[in-house]
């Protein structure tokens, strides 16, 4: 359970977020939006990147706003970037244990996890390749295995299938619907294409200028005339 | 906001006032005036230095270490032309060239090809130059007692009995009126618009199509001015030594720190006191041998109070 | 299925193979003044190896490793005329002392970005040029300072290291253990909190790293070398000159560390080569030393410009040629 209340963010004079209230309860969920609408804003003030004026963000019963951003991360908060954030100079193996070396004397379960993680997404045979020499994909999946790692609570994902093939996207889809099973913590997907969000989450959140304009069951919302009109309406035009 | 301001400057005042009572007491007001403006002229050189600095990273993005280099250069060249015995003002003018000449050889060849490089690598490199110009410097004229004197040094004037040489004064006033000079280019003519627009958003200043080279080869041209006229005074007021010059650049660079890399005014500021500071302290008995310290202790406070509050967040950027 | 902690690389044993030459082979070839010179290569190449792997795995630039080697000297000189420990125990005290030093001067400057870190660390050093300016170094005189003029007292070297020679062995071979203890760093948890951290330091934190933590051990591990090594060239004549630590110095040294490649101990080795036994050979052939100068401006210039690795890296990318054209298997 996931409780954002009326979070408010300014930069300067400009609001990024007005009083933005949620509440996610299903295992896979959505936010959407246009450029600009404050999603990204939103999932740094869930992890601790932006402080916001007012507000809170509750977690099975845990405050995340009075916690520092890498002790999100050890209470059990996951997040990927737009860019996904592989070091070059680390194995994929060791790209995705550097998410347990909080952990400290459990050298043994830690590789045992990461492997099990890498197993999920496909990545384990490519385990001892250094991040420089991987493609866009394997990235993205070294990326989905890190934040899997480690009993996460609330896995994040920040435009996870930016850059990849209609195919890429659908097999990372797959995965990403896999997460709640394995790993037991509920995923938030970020992203621009609705297609993707329409297959893989139970419920969306859509912000618009900063504002929440819907919330609700995905295909109730995707149905909205608002959302239409402010969301899908602009795509229509650019595309 | 503004509050706050006039909080620091009483601050300021305060503090500035209370340690040149503390350290002048008990010593005449002459002793004490002597030790002043013999601090401010020395402020002024460590002034100048962080303005060329400052000038030259808000407009370029550079952090320039072989400011002073440029200006042991200009400042021996300016040696061996009064030496083979040619007028003052050529030896003048052949300095402020030679510094002139060298920092644009740098900004227009060199810097130009690390336009896309982190800041620290940007600063490094200068560094290379500078080592570059004072190896050339130290070869040319090898190690030898020497000594420049300005005509200004003959001159002076007496203000409440205390005698202050040309030199100094011309220093002193020299940094004010170029800290004002600057300012009002940076508001007041296009070129300095542009500085202003570089030194805010250089992706967007391109977009918008400011000439950036042109606008960087003026920026590194006045930085080049400045530090030919610096080394100059300094070879006069203190030593007339490569390395010495050269190396002036550490406490220009805390001298730039006071202002943030960006304030011209507060540098002025930093830099004066920092002159009085050092200099006053060679009245305290204890305080004595360690006074070249205070640049140094001056800018790490100066840091410190800067970063109160200070957290670690991020924008969106990543 | 993973890589052990303790597997060796191509460029790991030629580390290996080096120390060893330099072990056993060198020292019996060299007179006193170049024994003298290697053993204080070595001790800078340590340091060297100290801000060469901050900048190249966190691009934090420290200005001030001469400086905190001077520390480290001094400390190791203070504690030699004050007790009669052993020499072994004096350098680990020097070594950590200096690390603890090293901390209070980066802690506020770690909270900011690249560039204040070094502009903070430029300031410690000229500071600390003029403390050892003032105050020298202790000789064993009276009182706090420690100084006497005219005469000095003896210094206790090691036991096990008592003339010239077997005292380069010994600088080599703690050299050797200080980059051990940086790689053995670079393969656990800190190295790969480093690489994040490089990466972008709000992934860092995204993944539970420290950063600030991470950074002030990083920094402190330069330290560290950097206070060993201060020690071990206090040990190699009894004595330290403050023009050694000169804040000019701790800026050639880095300088020389890019030049070098700092990515790996190879740039190390060159980075000392270049600051040490260069000027030395200038000197014996009678070349102006401002010579020096210009070779190292130049080399820092094109090291810039056109090798970000450096020599170290040229040459690395050189024999990763050969293997490939001569066949040989190329190992990673």
């Amino acid at each position: 359970m996931i409780e954002i209340q009326s979070i408010l963010v300014r930069f300067g004079g400009v609001i990024a977020l007005n009083s933005v209230s949620a509440q996610f309860s299903k295992d896979v969920s959505g936010i959407i939006g246009p450029n600009g609408a404050g999603k990204t804003t939103l999932m740094n003030v869930i992890s601790g990147f932006v402080s916001c004026k007012s507000g809170s963000v509750v977690v099975d019963g845990q405050n995340l706003l009075n916690l520092s951003p890498h002790r999100r991360a050890q209470w059990g908060l996951r997040r990927s970037f737009q860019k996904e954030q592989i070091a070059d100079d680390l194995s994929v193996f060791e790209n995705v244990l550097v998410q347990l070396d909080f952990r400290m004397g459990q050298t043994r379960e830690n590789a045992l996890e990461v492997e099990k993680m890498l197993d999920a997404v496909g990545m384990s045979e490519h385990a001892n390749r250094l991040g420089a020499e991987l493609s866009g994909y394997e990235r993205r999946l070294t990326d989905v295995a890190r934040c899997m790692v480690g009993s996460p609570r609330l896995i994040m994902l920040d435009e996870p299938a930016g850059g990849l093939s209609v195919d890429e996207t659908h097999q990372l889809g797959n995965h990403i619907t896999n997460i709640p099973q394995i790993t037991g913590g509920q995923v938030l997907v970020i992203d621009h294409d609705v297609e993707l969000i329409s297959d893989i989450c139970k419920e969306t959140l859509v912000l618009d200028f900063g504002k929440r304009i819907a919330f609700g069951k995905t295909a109730e919302v995707l149905a909205d005339p608002k959302v239409k009109s402010a969301y899908l309406g602009t795509e229509e035009v650019s595309a | 906001m503004r509050d706050m301001r006039w909080i620091n400057i009483g601050l300021y005042v305060v503090l500035m006032v209370a340690l040149v009572l503390w350290l002048g007491a008990g010593k005449p007001f002459k002793i004490t005036g002597m030790f002043i403006t013999s601090g401010l002229a020395v402020g002024s050189l460590y002034a100048l230095g962080g303005i060329g600095i400052i000038v030259l990273y808000r407009a370029t993005g550079v952090l320039n270490f072989s400011g002073g280099a440029a200006g042991a250069a200009g400042a021996m060249t300016a040696w061996q032309i009064s030496e083979w015995g040619w007028a003052q003002p050529v030896a003048w003018i052949a300095c402020l060239l030679v510094s002139l000449v060298t920092t644009l050889i740098y900004g227009r060849w060199i810097a130009s090809k690390l336009a896309w490089r982190e800041t620290v690598v940007k600063a490094v490199a200068t560094l290379g130059f500078a080592l570059i110009l004072l190896g050339l410097v130290s070869f040319i004229w090898i190690d030898d007692p020497r000594s420049i004197s300005l005509p200004t040094d003959k001159v002076g004037i007496s203000m409440l009995g205390l005698r202050v040489t040309g030199t100094r004064l011309l220093v002193v006033v020299a940094s004010v009126l170029l800290v004002f000079g600057i300012h009002q280019f940076l508001v007041r003519t296009r070129i300095g618009l542009q500085m202003r627009a570089l030194a805010d958003d250089r992706s967007l200043s391109a977009l918008l199509g400011i000439p950036i080279l042109k606008v960087e080869t003026i920026a590194w041209g006045i930085s080049g001015l400045i530090a030919g006229f610096t080394g100059l005074m300094f070879a006069d007021l203190i030593r007339l030594e490569p390395v010495v010059i050269t190396f002036m650049v550490i406490p220009a660079i805390a001298a730039a720190i006071t202002g943030k890399l960006e304030n011209l005014g507060v540098v002025l500021i930093g830099g004066l006191s920092m002159g009085v500071i050092e200099s006053m302290l060679t009245l305290s008995p204890t305080l004595k041998g360690a006074r070249p310290i205070a640049p140094f202790v001056i800018a790490a406070v100066v840091l410190l109070w800067y970063q109160r509050g200070a957290r670690l967040t991020f924008n969106t950027k990543d | 299925m993973r890589r052990s902690l303790f597997h060796v690389t191509p460029s790991g044993a030629s580390g290996f193979v080096f120390a060893g030459v330099c072990f056993l082979i060198l020292p019996s070839f060299l007179g006193s003044y170049w024994l003298s010179v290697f053993t204080s290569a070595a001790c800078f190449a340590l340091a060297a190896f100290g801000v060469a792997f901050m900048y190249a795995r966190l691009g934090m630039v420290s200005l001030a490793q001469v400086g905190l080697m001077g520390v480290g000297g001094w400390i190791h000189l203070r504690l030699n005329y004050l007790f009669e420990w052993p020499f072994e125990v004096n350098l680990v005290i020097a070594a950590l002392a200096t690390m603890v030093f090293g901390w209070l001067l980066a802690l506020p400057a770690l909270r900011m970005r690249g560039l204040y870190l070094a502009l903070v660390t430029l300031m410690a050093a000229g500071g600390l040029e003029i403390l050892f300016a003032t105050y020298q170094f202790p000789n064993g005189g009276e009182g706090f300072w420690g100084v006497k003029t005219g005469s000095f007292s003896p210094f206790r070297g090691p036991v096990i290291a008592q003339s010239a020679e077997s005292y380069l062995r010994y600088v080599v071979a703690v050299c050797f253990l200080g980059f051990l203890i940086v790689e053995a760093h670079r393969r656990l948890a800190p190295g790969r909190a480093w690489a994040m951290i490089r990466r972008s330091e709000a992934a860092a934190m995204a993944v539970g790293v420290n950063v600030t933590l991470y950074k002030t051990w990083a920094f402190g591990i330069a330290g560290l070398l950097a206070g060993i090594a201060g020690g071990l060239l206090a040990g190699s004549l009894g004595l330290l000159d403050d023009g050694t630590f000169r804040s000019s110095e701790s800026v050639l040294l880095f300088a020389l560390a890019v030049v070098g490649g700092a990515r790996f101990w190879l740039g190390a080795v060159i980075t000392a080569v270049l600051y040490r036994i260069l000027p030395a050979l200038l000197n014996t052939w009678g070349v102006d030393p401002d010579i020096a100068y210009m070779i190292f401006g130049a080399g820092l210039l094109h090291a810039v410009i056109t090798a970000p690795d450096g020599i170290g890296g040229q040459l690395y990318g050189l024999a990763a040629l050969m293997r490939t054209k001569f066949g040989t298997r190329g190992v990673k």
